[in-house]
């Protein structure tokens, strides 16, 4: 999966320099503070407030350092190239499929392609098992992440409501409410109102004004295809640039092969990666993994040692257990008149009016609307594999295009031990084993989708639109290297440290306990603020901090 | 193929083309979208009666024979085989793409020969369309050969690959009334019932 772009990427990133190989490092031969792996949502986040305090990081990033002018564009199928391609072998009565549904790969990860929608978790999200009896209680709780959610909230201006009905957050956001809608959230919100279900506008890390530099949104829809104005927040646009500035050194185009411990094996040193064939060397005090919910586990069981023989920081035998998508179900319904859900900010409305449990409804946990607009590849491609429409019937179907709305069930998968990753039979271009992703739906999660899936045709039908076909689908993922204060019941502890090896820290989406019953992101950077900011207590390097830290109305 | 497939090809929005205003897109958007209208690369790594194969499939699959689309279909297909970049995901026991559908294109030849005495490309078109809807029910006549090459996963890489390519050719963008590319262009109206001058008229009009 070496990048073949016809656009030459460098591949050493740091302030004032940027070079196409690896002879002139700023930290090449040196044992850095921090070495993290992955420059997605979390890693940014980390590389940023590390290096602003002082520390000094580099960050390995496996995929290419993109330029959103020449790199994106607006057409599906081209874009898919911002998306972890490599292959995972997927099993299960389920199997994900992962590629551009569910990862990203380059500097900014899935925020690159992400659609950006933004929620907290709510409080309940923490302690599904002693509310509910299911799942299992995070060591942290939402009061632990507030401060975190509306740093990050400020840090990237989220725009949103005025008033956010649900949850413990109702608002206001820093940036005010996107206006106008789209005819898809339109329909959406109508629909909700006619059955007296609450929806509003959506949280988005999307622009409403200017900031930055940054122009507010444009409407052009193309998010999963990655912002070509730069109105939608990624970590390529925001924190790399900032980690840059407070002195990071980001290299891309290289992915990390091994974490490599001492002699004793009770710490890490640093990690092998591999750049344009080469192998190459960085040593750290710290390491931290932030390379999602299948690569960290991967990496993790790869760097097997004769000390470790079921991998680093797996002496719960829990490394790969415990991944959770969302449910990601499209409904699809066909009015009359024309939607045109190709246009504007793929989703604008949502609803989380049947997030927490309800007794009644025969499962535990909930889930969350979002009014969800598409584009013709991503319609009918998933109408054909999904649905297994094609031919005849899907052309005809494709040709009354405009004619359709969407909504997409984001509903809470509950943790199975399962539903894992381990290390395939097959080896990829670099020898290392393929990731094997196991996954299948459990009961409670079927009844929340029959239950999802029989509301979102209520409220397309009550705005007038006729039920035509539901996709079943999955979205993002999380788990894998859960959160616990047991160090045999969880892989890290509530600051992301691995209970085994204490300068060996994973921060990304693997560490969520549960998946909640919303987008994930805003809960993955907040956890990764706070880690940030646990690291520079504890580091204690006792250099001065570059700018002050307050905690209120950050500007960066 | 015969007469079928023109009732639609049409389209709701006859007078709408979405390439008068390719002046407007990005240069690199411009230039994506511009190859798919041909002249195509010489065959990358499929091999001639493969690139036939593979046409006839597009072509029902798609439901659509023009062979430009479908020229620009199968190009996709070799180019996608060539470059390796990785499959996303692959079902467990189901084999690299390259050898599914290397293997899985002779796999239905001799599937054919059990079912119809002749090979697919031979097939007459209603045959064919069976042959399919055999393999995406995981239905085709009973060979060994489908154990390495199962006949569901054979479909579904096809139908992916193919309708993927289809839906992102700029003719029947038009014809199903897409907006298409947009930047640095911007939508001001995207509320119900509002449309850009230059959008396809309101319900086809
Ligand atoms: C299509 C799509 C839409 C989405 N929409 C939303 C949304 O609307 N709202 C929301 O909240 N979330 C959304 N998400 C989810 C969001 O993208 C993820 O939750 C988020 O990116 C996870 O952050 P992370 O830091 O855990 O991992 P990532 O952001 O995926 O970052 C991991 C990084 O690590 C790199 N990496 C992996 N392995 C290695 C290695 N061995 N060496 C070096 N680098 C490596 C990867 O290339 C990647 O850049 C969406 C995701 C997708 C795919
Ligand atoms: S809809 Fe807005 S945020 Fe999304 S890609 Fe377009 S301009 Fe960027």
């Amino acid at each position: 999966m070496e990048n073949r772009d016809y656009v030459k990427h460098n591949c050493d990133h740091y302030s004032g320099h940027r070079y196409a190989h690896m002879n002139n490092r700023k930290y090449g031969s040196k044992e850095v503070d921090v070495c993290i792996v992955g420059a997605g949502a979390a890693g940014s986040v980390l590389a940023c407030e590390l290096s602003r305090a002082g520390l000094e990081v580099v960050v390995i990033e496996a995929g290419p350092f993109w330029n959103p002018q020449s790199d994106f564009a607006s057409d599906e199928l081209a874009m898919q190239k911002l998306a972890w391609n490599d292959t995972r072998v997927v099993d299960g009565r389920d199997p994900l499929s992962m590629g551009h549904n569910n990862s990203g790969r380059g500097v900014g990860g899935g925020t690159v392609h992400f659609t950006g929608v933004f929620y907290r978790f709510h409080e309940s999200d923490f302690r599904t098992r002693s509310i509910d009896g299911v799942g299992e209680d995070w060591p942290i709780s939402y009061q632990d992440l507030e401060p975190y959610y509306r740093k990050i909230e400020w840090d990237i201006r989220v725009s949103g409501p005025r008033y956010f009905p649900w949850g413990a957050f109702h608002g206001p956001y820093p940036y005010p409410e996107r206006v106008p809608i789209s005819a898809n959230a339109q329909v959406f919100r109508r629909g909700c109102a006619a059955l007296g279900i609450r929806s509003t506008v959506a949280p988005l890390a999307i622009l409403s004004a200017p900031f930055d530099g940054r122009p507010p949104c444009t409407n052009r829809g193309f998010c999963n295809q990655g912002c070509m104005p730069n109105a939608k927040y990624s970590a390529l646009i925001h924190h790399i640039p900032r980690a840059i500035g407070y002195g990071a050194e980001i290299l891309s185009d290289s992915m990390v092969t091994r974490v490599l411990t001492d002699k004793s094996g009770e710490r890490v040193t640093g990690v092998e990666f591999v750049h344009d064939g080469q192998t190459y060397r960085q040593e750290a005090r710290l390491i931290i993994i932030s390379a999602f919910a299948v690569e960290t586990p991967r990496l993790l069981l790869n760097s097997a040692t004769s000390r470790h023989p079921g991998g680093l920081a797996n002496s719960s035998g829990l490394v790969g257990k415990y991944i959770m998508p969302h449910t990601g179900h499209d409904i699809y319904a066909r009015f009359d008149d024309e939607i045109r859900f190709y246009k504007g900010t793929p989703v604008l409305a949502v609803s989380q009016e049947f997030y927490e449990t309800d007794p009644q409804r025969g499962f535990a946990r909930g889930y969350t609307f979002n009014a969800h607009g598409s584009r013709p590849v991503s319609m009918a491609k998933t109408l054909a594999s999904g649905a297994g429409i094609w031919g005849k019937q899907l052309r005809e179907i494709m040709i009354d295009f405009n004619f359709y709305a969407r909504v997409t069930l984001v509903g809470e998968v509950l943790p199975a031990p399962d539903n894992m990753v381990t290390l395939s039979e097959e080896k990829d271009e670099y020898g290392l084993p393929r990731a094997l992703v196991n996954f299948s739906y459990g009961e409670n999660d079927n009844k929340m989708i029959g239950h999802g899936v029989a509301m979102a045709n209520e409220i397309l039908r009550a705005a007038g639109g006729r039920p035509a076909f539901v996709v079943p689908d999955t979205a993002h993922l999380h788990g894998g290297c859960r959160m616990g204060s047991d160090p045999q019941k969880s892989v890290v502890n509530r600051f992301c440290q691995s209970h085994d090896i204490p300068n060996l820290y994973i921060c990304d989406a693997s560490v969520f306990v549960t998946s909640g019953g919303a987008n994930p992101t805003e809960t993955v950077m907040a956890i990764a603020a706070r880690t940030a900011d646990h690291l520079i207590d504890s580091m204690n390097k006792g250099r001065p901090q570059r700018e002050p830290v307050s905690t209120a109305g950050y500007s960066s | 193929m015969t007469g079928k497939k023109t009732d639609t090809a049409a389209g709701r929005y006859p007078g709408y083309d979405v390439l008068e205003r390719m002046d407007e897109w990005d240069s690199h958007t411009r230039e994506i979208v511009r190859e798919r209208l041909g002249p195509f690369p010489n065959r990358r790594i499929l091999t001639e009666r493969e690139w036939a194969y593979l046409s006839i499939i597009a072509g029902h699959l798609v439901y659509d024979n023009r062979a430009d689309i479908i020229e620009w279909i199968v190009s996709h297909c070799d180019r996608k085989l060539a470059d390796e970049t990785g499959e996303g995901e692959r079902k467990k026991g189901v084999p690299p793409e390259k050898f599914l559908i290397r293997e899985g294109l002779k796999a239905m030849d001799h599937a054919a020969q059990l079912s119809y005495g002749s090979e697919f490309g031979a097939l007459d078109i209603n045959q064919q369309f069976q042959m399919l809807a055999d393999l995406q029910m995981g239905k085709a006549a009973h060979i060994p050969q489908w154990s390495m090459v199962p006949q569901k996963a054979l479909f579904n890489k096809l139908v992916s690959e193919m309708v993927s390519a289809y839906y992102s050719h700029p003719t029947i963008w038009s014809e199903i009334g897409y907006g298409g590319p947009m930047y640095p262009q911007i939508y001001v109206r995207i509320e119900e019932g509002l449309t850009e001058p230059w959008e396809a008229g309101a319900n086809g009009k």
